[in-house]
């Protein structure tokens, strides 16, 4: 299935903490991801989006983050766990939005400092993904002991996250193909 | 057959930037947000329709109640 368009698959770096380990692995995943034909991604660091957390809703959205989300044909969603759970700070953006995700694939990266990979906050995501209107992907990519993953540069020191992420960035990809195809001409009857 | 009717008179959403005829694919029943809204309640679906669209040109989305 030809198409001019890029798939456009943006990179979320779902975490704003000072000296934040998932920027190593947000960093990677857009590397891969950027090698392949036909992609168009960057990484948008929730960091630097300064939505307000006194609004009232969707108030909050801000209008380049909200026109990134309606041209998207799929995110990848970078989250470090904490306390079991997914940062609220990154909840946050994500409720900024609604019909811009409806049909859109999401696939997840977690990141722990332990052995888990971010899995708890993961199971955490998926519901919220959900009522977003996204479809989480079958795989999920898993950074634990990020420490022993990227040294303090980011350069990788596990060869085998290049496979991992491979496979991982290759579902996401049919998947960003497939609904695409299916939003823009498969008519709900 | 109420469904076939509301699909025969529904006006069709045309992309504001391609001008071409976009795509439904979604329905969902959301919570009002406005006074309006309220005041719109479909009061089979407790709710507001609202169809999603896509455009089939340049992939851009919209949403609108349905009318």
């Amino acid at each position: 299935m030809a198409d001019e368009r890029p798939l456009s698959l943006p990179v979320i770096l779902g975490t704003t903490r000072q000296g934040r380990m998932s920027e190593n692995a947000a960093r990677f995943v857009h590397g891969e991801l950027s090698k392949r034909q036909g992609v168009s991604t960057e990484i948008i660091d929730i960091a630097r989006l300064g939505f307000r957390i006194d609004d009232a809703g969707e108030g909050v959205a801000g209008a380049e983050f909200t026109e990134k989300m309606n041209m998207a044909d799929g995110l990848i969603i970078v989250s470090p766990e904490y306390n079991h759970s997914f940062p609220g700070l990154l909840k946050h953006v994500l409720d900024s939005c609604l019909e811009e995700y409806i049909h859109k694939p999401a696939a997840i990266v977690g990141v722990s400092a332990g052995s888990f990979g971010g899995a708890r906050g993961i199971q955490n995501l998926l519901p919220v993904l959900r009522e977003l209107g996204l479809t989480a992907t079958f795989t999920d990519l898993y950074f634990g002991s990020v420490a022993k993953i990227f040294d303090m540069t980011g350069r990788l020191l596990e060869p085998a996250f290049v496979e991992r992420t491979a496979n991982f960035l290759d579902e996401l990809i049919w998947m960003a193909t497939t609904f695409r195809y299916g939003r823009e001409n498969v008519p709900l009857e | 057959m109420a469904k076939k009717a509301a699909k025969e008179k529904r006006e069709k959403m045309i992309c504001p930037v391609c001008g071409i005829e976009m795509n439904r694919h979604a329905e969902k029943v959301r919570e009002p947000r406005t006074p309006e809204e309220v005041a719109a309640i479909d009061p089979v679906l407790d709710g507001l329709l609202v169809e999603h669209h896509t455009c089939p040109g340049c992939g851009r989305g919209a949403a609108r109640t349905q009318p």
